[in-house]
């Protein structure tokens, strides 16, 4: 295995909030395209890897390898600019209420500068994949909580991210739906998509045959 | 990409109704005073050129000054630079003003002669400057009994007195007129700095998710400072239009009371080129405020995020 396969890369991370130590000394690697679950009990420190990733904040100690690029060397004003390359999925949905699912989509095509001529083959491509095609012009609150996460999902895919990180992504949803947007996960991981998913499901854990990376106070089991 | 920020601004107030009402007024109002101030002080200058260059210094003539000394001293006060208008008035000429300014008692226009009226030298002079050197040489010829002016607003002793008060007046206005817009200007940057700010405070959770996908500071501050231009926007044009409306509707009276004094351009052309200038100053000082009050709002929340 190169170096360069590795998109993901945490190398002694150790990452405390005041006296607490959500993540301590840890050592992992996501390969590109790969599909991995960081699971454990809550305030295990699965949120915390996300948004290290994400760089939301810094680690205290140790490196934090994205791409080549650790992230430490990112100036503030190019985080932005990082962050567009990434995709984001939610627990609790995080959509604009006050937009359409077509204009939550929208957003993401405008933060990345796309030009509006673009957007529409896009939108529609993406609202396709994730089968929200008829609610295009829905508002978040005519949705139920699988379309609501759909939508976010759609928002992730559609700037084309390397990398979908996902933050218990089924956690508000029933069993049924929280299948069906496991498999839409699968089918965009096969597209090639690297995708890093924190969830305790253990029924999907269980169902979708994965590297699982396990944590327990904030150390790797 | 503009067109999002817009839609998205164009929402904020959309779903806010009374802070876009409450701000609009205030800047409405603003406006309103500022062009109102500024036609104030349009005319008042122009009311003090007039009062400057009109013909207001009257050299009355001895009677025993003879023909060929009057137009000695004709030529002369005409070869003066610091002298215009010169106009010699006769003594009959003389009785016909009177009779003209005494025509509604007809009685006192019978009673006289043309004898009683001196013969005059009437004349302007360039810069009011000039005015007291002026009136002192005329004063010292042989052929002058007296030199009187023809302006008074009350009890003023000299035309510089006349053209001071006249100053004083338009001083007072300009700057009574500059601290009231100025207040107003302030209550309007504060009333868009509380609705920016609140505005801010209810996007708290879409500012979240635009930092989360990658939008730029810029990218969401932009809807924001749209949304302040748009405040400032219709406040400029309501209030530069009603008073736009109001002054064309007195402006018919204000010229027939002011006779000749050109308070206000005669001409449609000329008052819709003063307007125009107003309404370009106007838009500046609205880009001024409406990007002040905005981004003055956004620097006080130290993170947008």
């Amino acid at each position: 295995m190169t170096q360069e396969s590795h998109i993901i890369k945490f190398k002694n991370v150790t990452k405390r909030f005041g006296g607490l130590v959500a993540l301590d000394s840890i050592d992992f690697e996501v390969e590109k395209g790969e599909f991995v679950f960081i699971t454990g009990p809550s305030g295990a420190g699965k949120t915390t890897i996300l948004k290290l990733i994400l760089g939301e904040f810094a680690p205290n100690s140790g490196e934090v390898v994205v791409e080549g690029k650790d992230l430490r060397n990112i100036k503030p004003k190019d985080l932005p600019f990082y962050r567009q390359t990434i995709g984001t999925v939610f627990q609790d949905f995080k959509v604009l209420h006050e937009r359409t699912v077509s204009e939550n989509v929208e957003v993401a095509l405008a933060v990345l500068g796309l030009s509006e001529s673009e957007w529409p083959e896009r939108i529609a491509h993406v609202l396709s994949l994730v089968g929200l095609s008829r609610q295009a012009n829905l508002f978040p609150s005519q949705l139920s909580g699988g379309e609501l996460q759909r939508v976010s999902l759609a928002r992730a895919l559609v700037v084309n991210p390397k990398i979908l990180l996902a933050d218990e992504p089924t956690g508000n949803l029933d069993w049924d739906t929280s299948g069906a947007i496991m498999e839409l996960f699968e089918k965009i991981n096969k597209e090639g998509k690297t995708v890093v998913m924190a969830t305790h499901n253990q029924e999907i854990l269980k169902k979708h045959k994965k590297r699982i990376i396990h944590l327990e106070g904030g150390k790797i089991k | 990409m503009f067109n999002i920020h817009l839609k998205t601004a164009l929402g904020y107030i959309r779903r806010s109704p009374f802070q876009a009402m409450a701000a609009t007024f205030v800047l409405t109002l603003t406006f309103f005073v500022a062009t109102i101030v500024s036609v104030l002080v349009y005319s008042s200058s122009k009311l003090i050129s007039y009062f400057e260059t009109r013909p207001q210094v009257i050299a009355f003539l001895k009677d025993t000054a003879k023909d060929t000394e009057i137009a000695d001293l004709q030529h002369r006060l005409e070869a003066d630079e610091r002298i215009k208008e010169v106009k010699y008035v006769s003594k009959e000429e003389a009785l016909a003003i009177y009779k003209k300014a005494t025509s509604d008692n007809p009685l006192l226009g019978e009673l006289v002669s043309p004898s009683i009226f001196p013969a005059s030298l009437e004349f302007s002079v360039m810069d009011l400057s000039f005015a007291q050197g002026v009136i002192d040489e005329v004063k010292g010829e042989p052929i002058v009994d007296s030199v009187g002016f023809t302006a008074a607003l009350g009890g003023e002793a000299s035309l510089e007195d006349v053209v001071t008060r006249l100053r004083n007046i338009s001083t007072y206005l300009r700057i009574g007129g500059i601290i009231f817009v100025g207040m107003l200007a302030a209550t309007s940057l504060v009333v868009l700095l509380i609705i920016i700010s609140m505005r801010i405070a209810t996007r708290r959770e879409e500012v979240e998710i635009l930092d989360l996908i990658g939008a730029t500071q810029g990218f969401i501050r932009s809807p924001i400072i749209i949304e302040a231009f748009v405040y400032a926007g219709l406040g400029v044009f309501f209030g530069w239009i009603i008073a736009f409306i109001l002054v064309l509707y007195l402006a018919p009276n204000a010229v027939l009371y002011f006779g000749e004094i050109p308070v206000l351009p005669k001409e449609t052309l000329g008052l819709f080129e003063l307007f125009g200038i107003i309404l370009g100053i106007e838009v500046a000082s609205g880009v001024a405020l409406a990007l002040g009050g905005s981004l003055l709002a956004v620097s006080r929340v130290k993170k947008l995020k």
